[in-house]
């Protein structure tokens, strides 16, 4: 996986907060440029304009009008902070960046201005009303319509921590392989989740990926599943609990299934 | 009337046999500590430390040096091994009046225990609480809890949204806030579009727009209080993981003081305040100031042990040497922080009667009364039956800071005070509250009998002290010299002195003279050589006097015979040591109307009780010739070239020897000089200080030349007390030096006119050669004259 860009969502989230730190690791482990998007939200752009346009602010017990002025102030005071932060996670290191504003609705701005990157690195969700489990709206759309590979980072993760890697010996799966070799830190584990319907097979998998991976020097350790429905899966990830999930869309599993499983789950996941 | 007895040199000085001792040298002596002589005092010191009634505290009074600690000390020796061990004390925290530290007690030895379990359970806190709250379990409560009240927020917002989003109204988050917006195609309607609407359908919006609104800041006025549900559910489970964490470590500290109720509920105490503030131990210093306030934060958790018996045998006994107010009942230090001062109980530093507490307390009492507040500190202690530490410096306002008021601590001990009899005394006129709280005198004798006893008891101490000090044993002869000095200092016959100290020095010197020498022992050539060093080394004034005398600047006759004139004897006191030295008196007399003029009372130069010696001297005067006829005649008396003042009474009859000679026209021996206190009868009285002042002639008169005829009268009242020089008493021996002794002023007169004095006959007439007879004479003429005079003179009517 050569990845040369990397795009990355800020919204200001807690979640986009974690993306950043993502973004900014994979950077400086791959020599990639960073590049900081922030997407003035025309919704909020055209609610303002409504006659009818209030806003209920927490700990305040009266709505007040929107007024479109004050608006515009604050999404950009939101666009430097945005900056900010960025420019803050990268700190001293030594990381070609930069930071592009654009207007629109945030999905589809968001996944238009990633075309031009190698890898788009947003939050589960952003700073939505009700602090969602599931994906966002941006986030489903860039896991439905964007392109890939695509990191979807979630709040208290590292990209640096320990690695779940789906594996079922398709072309996609390999793919993920090597992401998550990519990624893993040196020495550290890689936890492989073996998916095959024959657990004869799913053993022959095991051994022929084990050797190659002890000849690369890379230390794992193996689980079996048969592949099933997202629910499922979603339940073993769970309790394996090992941290950003690898994974492709393009592999023996229906892809159906893969993106219900990293939109139902509550991990960050890399989807190649 | 007979003459006065010349003395014998056996009685002018009491030896000490050798022989009387039945040890060689001292070396062979156990030297056992002891008071000797002082049955009174140990009596009372006996009767002081057995009482077990308030108020019976000991006063020990006497002369410094007399052993008065030395006695204490040997006595407590005996008695405070045998009593209880007292309980410790220590200042533990208050948790709920923290100005107020409580004071708690523990069996010997126990505080130290506990002091060192409390800090290593604070220590030990440090891994445990942070490991509880570290652990994965903790992480994944709280977690819980978080999520929970997001879940709350998410579910409640996300019913509204869903309910809003079914009516194509969006829940949009703004910078600030939230808003509703009315939507098509997931996209908020554009304002021109929004406008094309019917004015129902906007109306519709606004309405449904509105009734969301109020929905959701009905929401969100919950939400505060699912955030105080949220903590109070996450300071619950900070609460249990702690007590969780520490209570095994607390409950092994309680198992160890299982007895001790107090400990227990201290304990208790503790546990419940690690627990609300454990987050204490998660912080981890960074800056540096930080380890000062983190240690000031755990100081709390601190046992300040202010008493710790566990080492201790028996009662403590404790000798404060400077029993200063703070020494004494403790303080409440502090600290300079930033520029200002601060405290907490582990600075409350405890005092000597805490030490003492259960025990005994000796103390010095001239040093505890120097002390300002020393005397109320300690008073107020022994009459509340508690130690209460109070900060001078807050008591006087001098320190304006946070103050301490430590929870008092129960008394129970003996206070020996040790001092002179002269502030007993005082103590006892002026302090009403002295004779309550220290109802037990000892009182020291100034000095011991000098019989078989008291010397031996003498050989014991040099024993000790050259034990003790690493000193030269001393052969008996040597001791025999030092009890011979020790009854030159008692200054009375029988007696040696009880100050032992000054004994205690002697042996010093004479073991330094004996190692000058090459000696094994101390002989009694060094001890001599020690006196006679002692006596030179004071000798420099006498010395003057002696060469202004020798020189006639001061006028001393001490061959012819005058009229009206005698050598009487002074003593001065020049520090430690004492000296005497003659002094010339003179009478005068002339007509007058019978007073007896006393120019050093006249010139203000005279002490009271020479004026009262003067005016015995004029009622003899009076009394023996006055009966008759008027006494028509003024004298007037005189020290000569006495310039400094004259006190006491002891020249009293040089001077009537000096007015009996004038009157009788007898001269005087000028080589004897006098001493001695009269009368109004005549009787020669005791007077002090005469072996200095016999010395002082001696020492005149061998400068001049010895002849023989010299010699010195003293009351026969002093015989007992002569304890002269040896070098006085073998010059007596050879007949170069006299000394008499007489009762009467009829007696010594005869020896110094060389006339008789005379007896009345039947009718009180005296022989008119007699030395009275002369007197009535010449008192017979004047008054003839007198009345001469007066007739001579008279104005007629």
């Amino acid at each position: 996986m050569i990845i040369r860009r990397i795009a990355v969502a800020i919204d200001g989230s807690p979640h986009s907060l974690a993306s950043i730190e993502a973004a900014r690791d994979l950077a400086l482990s791959m020599e990639a440029e960073l590049r900081g998007i922030f997407v003035e939200d025309d919704n909020l752009f055209r609610l303002a304009a409504l006659p009818c346009s209030s806003e209920i602010r927490p700990y305040s017990s009266e709505a007040r009008p929107m007024e479109p002025s004050e608006l515009e102030q604050a999404v950009r005071r939101q666009a430097r902070e945005a900056e900010e932060a960025l420019i803050r996670a990268i700190g001293q290191r030594v990381i070609r960046h930069s930071f592009t504003t654009c207007r629109g609705m945030v999905p589809e701005a968001v996944v238009a201005a990633s075309t031009e990157s190698d890898l788009l690195v947003l939050g589960r969700s952003g700073r939505s009303p009700t602090c969602r489990r599931r994906l966002g709206s941006t986030a489903e759309k860039a896991l439905r319509e964007g392109k890939r590979p695509l990191l979807l980072m979630r709040h208290g993760f590292r990209t640096a921590g320990p690695l779940l890697l789906l594996y079922d010996g398709s072309e996609g799966s390999r793919r993920a392989l090597e992401a998550a070799l990519a990624l893993s830190a040196e020495g550290g584990l890689l936890n492989v989740l073996v998916l095959a319907g024959d657990p004869g097979e799913s053993l022959h998998m095991e051994e022929a990926l084990q050797a190659e991976l002890s000849a690369r020097g890379v230390e794992a350790e193996f689980h079996h599943l048969r592949p099933g429905d997202a629910k499922t899966l979603a339940q073993f990830i769970r309790m394996a609990d090992s941290g950003l999930l690898v994974l492709s869309d393009e592999m023996h599993l229906e892809k159906e299934v893969v993106l219900e499983l990293v939109s139902e789950l509550d991990y960050p996941a890399l989807l190649v | 009337m007979q003459l006065p007895l010349r003395l014998p040199p056996d009685q002018l000085r009491r030896r000490c046999d050798p022989l009387e001792f039945s040890f060689e040298t001292t070396a062979e002596l156990d030297g056992r500590r002891e008071a000797v002589g002082q049955k009174r005092a140990l009596d009372a010191i006996a009767f002081a430390m057995a009482i077990r009634h308030d108020g019976f505290n000991l006063f020990a009074l006497g002369p410094s040096g007399t052993g008065k600690q030395t006695a204490l000390m040997h006595h407590l020796e005996s008695v405070a091994p045998e009593a209880p061990v007292p309980d410790d004390w220590c200042h533990v925290y208050n948790f709920e009046k923290p100005r107020h530290p409580k004071a708690m007690r523990l069996p010997p030895g126990r505080a130290m225990e506990l002091s060192l379990g409390m800090d290593h359970l604070v220590e030990a806190l440090f891994t445990v609480i942070p490991a509880a709250f570290s652990s994965e379990e903790y992480q994944a409560q709280e977690k819980a809890i978080h999520e929970e009240f997001q879940e709350e927020q998410a579910e409640a917002i996300g019913a509204l949204e869903k309910k809003a989003a079914d009516e194509s109204i969006a829940l949009i988050r703004t910078p600030a806030g939230f808003a509703f917006a009315p939507v098509s195609k997931g996209e908020v309607i554009k304002p021109d579009e929004f406008m094309k609407l019917s004015d129902g359908e906007r109306k519709e919006i606004e309405e449904k727009i509105g009734r969301f609104k109020d929905e959701l800041q009905s929401i969100m006025s919950q939400i505060p209080k699912w955030q105080r549900q949220t903590q109070e559910k996450i300071n619950a489970l900070n609460r249990s993981i702690a007590d969780f964490a520490l209570r095994p470590l607390v409950e092994e500290l309680k198992n160890r003081f299982e007895t001790l109720q107090e400990v227990r509920a201290y304990l208790d105490a503790v546990e419940n305040d690690i627990v609300l503030n454990f987050y204490q131990f998660l912080e981890k210093s960074q800056e540096p100031g930080d380890s000062v306030k983190k240690s000031h934060a755990f100081n709390r958790y601190r046992v300040n042990v202010a008493v710790d018996n566990g080492k201790t045998i028996g009662a403590p006994v404790v000798y404060e040497d400077k029993p200063a107010c703070r020494n004494l009942v403790g303080d409440i230090e502090h600290l300079s922080q930033m520029g200002t001062l601060v405290t907490d109980f582990t600075l409350i530093k405890a005092g000597a009667l805490h030490r003492a507490n259960g025990g005994y307390l000796i103390l010095d009492a001239r040093r505890l009364l120097m002390e300002p507040f020393a005397w109320e500190a300690l008073k107020k202690a022994l009459r509340t039956r508690q130690i209460r530490i109070e900060s001078l410096g807050q008591l006087y306002s001098l320190i304006s800071t946070v103050s301490l008021e430590p929870e008092p601590i129960p008394l129970e001990l003996k206070v020996i005070l040790l001092g002179e009899r002269r502030l007993y005394y005082l103590l006892n006129a002026y302090d009403p509250d002295f004779s309550e709280l220290f109802k037990v005198a000892a009182d020291f004798e100034d000095e011991l009998e000098a019989d078989t006893e008291g010397k031996n008891s003498y050989a014991r101490i040099i024993a000790r002290v050259a034990r003790d000090q690493g000193l030269r044993h001393f052969s008996r002869e040597a001791v025999a010299r030092t009890v011979e000095y020790g009854g030159r200092l008692a200054g009375e016959g029988g007696k040696l002195t009880a100050r032992l100290q000054e004994i205690s020095d002697l042996v010093h010197e004479a073991d330094f003279h004996a190692e000058s020498a090459g000696r094994a022992t101390v002989g009694a050539e060094e001890v001599e050589q020690a006196v006679q060093a002692r006596i030179a080394r004071a000798s420099r004034i006498s010395e003057k006097i002696r060469e202004a005398t020798l020189k006639e600047s001061i006028l001393i006759d001490t061959e012819t015979e005058k009229v009206g004139q005698i050598n009487g004897l002074a003593v001065y006191e020049a520090g430690r040591e004492r000296f005497g030295h003659p002094t010339r008196i003179t009478a005068r007399i002339r007509l007058g109307k019978g007073e007896v003029i006393d120019i050093e009372r006249e010139t203000e130069l005279g002490g009271p009780i020479h004026s009262k010696g003067v005016m015995i001297l004029t009622g003899f005067l009076g009394a023996r010739f006055g009966m008759q006829q008027p006494l028509s005649l003024s004298a007037s008396l005189v020290f000569e070239q006495s310039y400094g003042g004259v006190e006491g009474d002891s020249a009293s009859s040089a001077e009537l020897y000096a007015l009996l000679s004038s009157l009788s026209g007898l001269p005087l021996r000028q080589s004897i000089a006098v001493t001695g206190s009269v009368n109004q009868h005549g009787e020669l009285q005791a007077i002090g200080g005469v072996n200095e002042k016999v010395e002082g002639f001696f020492d005149l008169c061998r400068a001049r030349g010895l002849t023989g005829r010299q010699g010195v009268l003293i009351p026969k009242a002093n015989t007992l007390n002569l304890m002269l020089r040896p070098d006085v008493v073998e010059a007596a021996a050879r007949g170069e030096f006299s000394i008499y002794a007489a009762s009467h002023v009829d007696e010594a007169i005869e020896l110094l006119t060389g006339v008789a004095a005379g007896e009345p006959d039947a009718e009180g007439n005296w022989p008119p050669e007699s030395v009275n007879g002369r007197i009535v004479a010449q008192l017979g003429s004047m008054a003839e004259r007198l009345k001469a005079f007066s007739q001579n003179n008279e104005t007629p009517e």
